[in-house]
């Protein structure tokens, strides 16, 4: 039973993500230092010891939370509903998106793409134009300043390599 | 004395002529500072054949206009959406951006400018008098001394796991072990890299800023219409400028804060090697331990904000210390800069002050001139630039994924340091939801590989013996100061808590 029953149980799963994948990341970093010189161990083995007995304090704390009945292993706090409703999911796969096609088509088109299809989904499709209008503004302006201006080495695609092309040529 | 005092009147009034160059090169210095990425280095390299063409003069005050502008416009968006442009910036959100939240944005932006700029023309002037003892300053920190000021940063993480001292540490160790990828300093063995050659040098530091603090954040400000409070957005309905002179205000009211802190930043510029972000954590640390109100800390407190600007402006004028003294640049913006100075044929050293004394206080007159000026420009601009935070989140969060994203790819042109800012941010995201203070993390990834670095140099130099570090005097007198910086606030904590009960 929780102690106080006003208060809603804590969503242990979630907070133990980060611990857990702290223990899988040292441990598999002490596999790639085991034969390794001593140079190369000795502030690793330093920090991982302390990252490991800290997490291991944090697995009994939860253990107690979990026998108190103060929390439950669940993820609440990590994946609700509100995750589909806000549109962060859809974010999510517009992003990972972003990151894949931004090699081959360039800066310039991704980023459009990306704010278009991105503020649609976060606006549920309503103010088409004004989104379209601020994708465009957005991705051409920083076609614009960074890479037409400031020649940053951004990923460049079909526009950037023919809006190139038409400014040399005049 | 009387030589040397007509060269800087000279000097100044000089630099002042070039106003044009200045004004320009601090709004260019302020959107390049402010996009995670692209900072006043890149910047230098990319715009180096136009810094060459140039004259001397106009050149270096162009180079020295945008390094000022470019550090106090990493703060901008650190403040209004919790982004910090580089990792110098990367304490700044930390009461910063709480401020925006309140509607406080406007102010926080003035506390800044003013911080940024009076800790930027303060440590200038000291720099400027006191030169050849701050050199000196770098021939004393060695391995041992360079540790003990690494483990000021560290102990931040202390600061930040106060509200939940377990979670606090498992942030911060997590981000020191990820920071310990790549191969070793002496034997170049590969340690944690999952096989990726693109993790040898370590973990990139732009694409962890880029996604321990933009995507992550990006990720949670889509849950609100705008990002600001309720209280936040009917403060934000009518911006007036007595809220940007009421910042200023404040932080006038908190003078011997900004220069305590900008000193930090000076002295720990002076170093090679260290840098705005080691100074501004540093400084935080300080100011929080010493405070009366360590507790207001995290929460919107102006001199959470005032002291890591005014140090990791202090840290401008102290790189050019060693760089013009010593020939040594402090950091990749002073290497830029001395190869410019190369290429014109300069000489440094104590020379460059006799055969060259224009040159040598003029960068430091530049830089008094640009944090001056900077004061007078941008000060107006808080009033509309904190609009930024009333845009509604379906625009804004987009927009930082995507911009901030590609400014992840810009220093090494890696499309795998894009998605590494990816996995950054996943991990970011997923410890704002469930309590796990972000900037830890990023403490731990900043620092741990320069920890590691100086504690195998002490111990390779002392063959193993663990006690050197505790062989040097100066290294010793860090020590205690460390000691001393850690339990003060404990027992003040004490002694605020018995007054507490004697007054109930």
């Amino acid at each position: 039973m929780s102690l106080d029953p006003k208060e809603p149980p804590r969503h242990l799963g979630g907070e133990l993500v980060i611990p857990v994948m702290a223990v899988i990341f040292t441990l598999y970093y002490f596999t790639t230092i085991w034969n390794s010189p001593w140079t190369a161990q000795v502030s690793a083995f330093a920090i991982g010891g302390i990252l490991l007995f800290v997490c291991a304090l944090f697995f009994i704390k939860m253990v107690g939370y979990l026998q108190r009945g103060e929390g439950r292993l669940t993820f609440g706090n990590l994946f609700s509903y509100e995750d589909i409703r806000s549109g962060r999911i859809g974010l999510l796969i517009t992003t990972v998106g972003f990151c894949v096609l931004i090699g081959d088509l360039g800066f310039t088109l991704t980023t459009f793409l990306f704010l278009w299809l991105s503020m649609a989904i976060l606006g549920k499709f309503k103010r088409l134009g004004l989104i379209t209008l601020t994708a465009t503004l957005m991705s051409l302006g920083g076609w614009a300043v960074f890479i037409w201006a400031f020649e940053t080495r951004f990923p460049r695609g079909w526009f950037e390599n023919t809006m190139r092309m038409v400014l040399s040529n005049g | 004395m009387g030589d040397t005092s007509t060269i800087l009147i000279e000097v100044f009034l000089e630099t002042i002529g070039f106003w044009w160059v200045i004004v320009p090169t601090i709004f260019l210095g302020l959107i390049v500072g402010g996009i995670p990425g692209f900072s006043a280095a890149n910047t230098i390299i990319i715009l180096m054949p136009l810094t060459l063409a140039m004259e001397l003069q106009t050149g270096l005050i162009f180079m020295v206009s945008l390094y000022c502008a470019a550090r106090m416009g990493a703060g901008i968006p650190a403040i209004l959406v919790n982004i910090p442009g580089t990792a110098g910036a990367a304490a700044t959100p930390l009461d910063g951006y709480p401020m925006t939240k309140q509607g406080r944005g406007q102010q926080a932006l003035a506390i800044s400018f003013v911080a940024s700029s009076l800790g930027g023309l303060l440590t200038t002037l000291i720099a400027l008098a006191a030169m050849p003892l701050l050199a000196r300053v770098g021939f004393y920190m060695h391995s041992v001394e360079m540790i003990v000021i690494m483990l000021f940063g560290i102990s931040l993480i202390a600061s930040i796991a106060a509200q939940d001292m377990v979670k606090g540490l498992i942030a911060g160790f997590f981000g020191l072990m990820l920071g310990a990828i790549g191969a070793d300093v002496v034997y170049a063995t590969p340690r944690g890299t999952m096989g990726f050659l693109e993790l040898y040098d370590g973990v990139p530091l732009i694409p962890a800023l880029v996604g321990l603090f933009a995507v992550s954040e990006a990720f949670i400000i889509i849950e609100k219409r705008v990002i600001l409070t309720e209280e936040g957005q009917a403060a934000m309905e009518n911006p007036t400028w007595s809220a940007t002179f009421e910042g200023v205000r404040e932080t006038f009211k908190r003078w011997a804060h900004i220069v305590w802190t900008s000193l930090i930043g000076l002295v720990i510029g002076v170093i090679p090697g260290a840098g705005a972000s080691i100074a501004s954590f540093v400084a935080y640390q300080q100011s929080r331990t010493f405070s009366k109100t360590p507790e207001k800390y995290g929460t919107g407190h102006i001199e959470g904000l005032i002291a890591p600007e005014a140090a990791n402006n202090g840290v401008t004028s102290g790189t050019l210390v060693p760089l013009l003294v010593l020939g040594i640049p402090g950091g990749a913006t002073a290497a830029i800069m001395l190869v410019v100075m190369q290429f014109h044929g300069v000489s440094f050293g104590p020379s460059l002050f006799q055969q060259e004394p224009k040159v040598g206080y003029g960068m430091f007159m530049a830089m008094a001139v640009a944090y001056f000026i900077m004061i007078l420009t941008i000060l107006p601009l808080s009033r509309y630039m904190s609009r930024v935070t009333t845009v509604p989140t379906i625009y804004l969060a987009p927009m930082i994924i995507s911009f901030t994203l590609v400014g992840a790819f810009v220093p090494r042109e890696y499309m795998f340091d894009i998605y590494l800012a990816l996995a950054f941010g996943v991990i970011g995201y997923i410890a704002r939801r469930t309590g796990y203070h972000v900037a830890a993390i990023l403490i731990g990834v900043i620092l741990g590989p320069l920890l590691e670095t100086y504690f195998l140099r002490a111990l390779k130099k002392s063959e193993g013996d663990i006690s050197v570090l505790f062989s040097s005097t100066l290294g010793n007198i860090l020590w205690v100061a460390l000691i001393v910086s850690l339990v003060l606030p404990l027992v003040f904590d004490r002694n605020r808590k018995k007054k507490a009960m004697v007054i109930q």
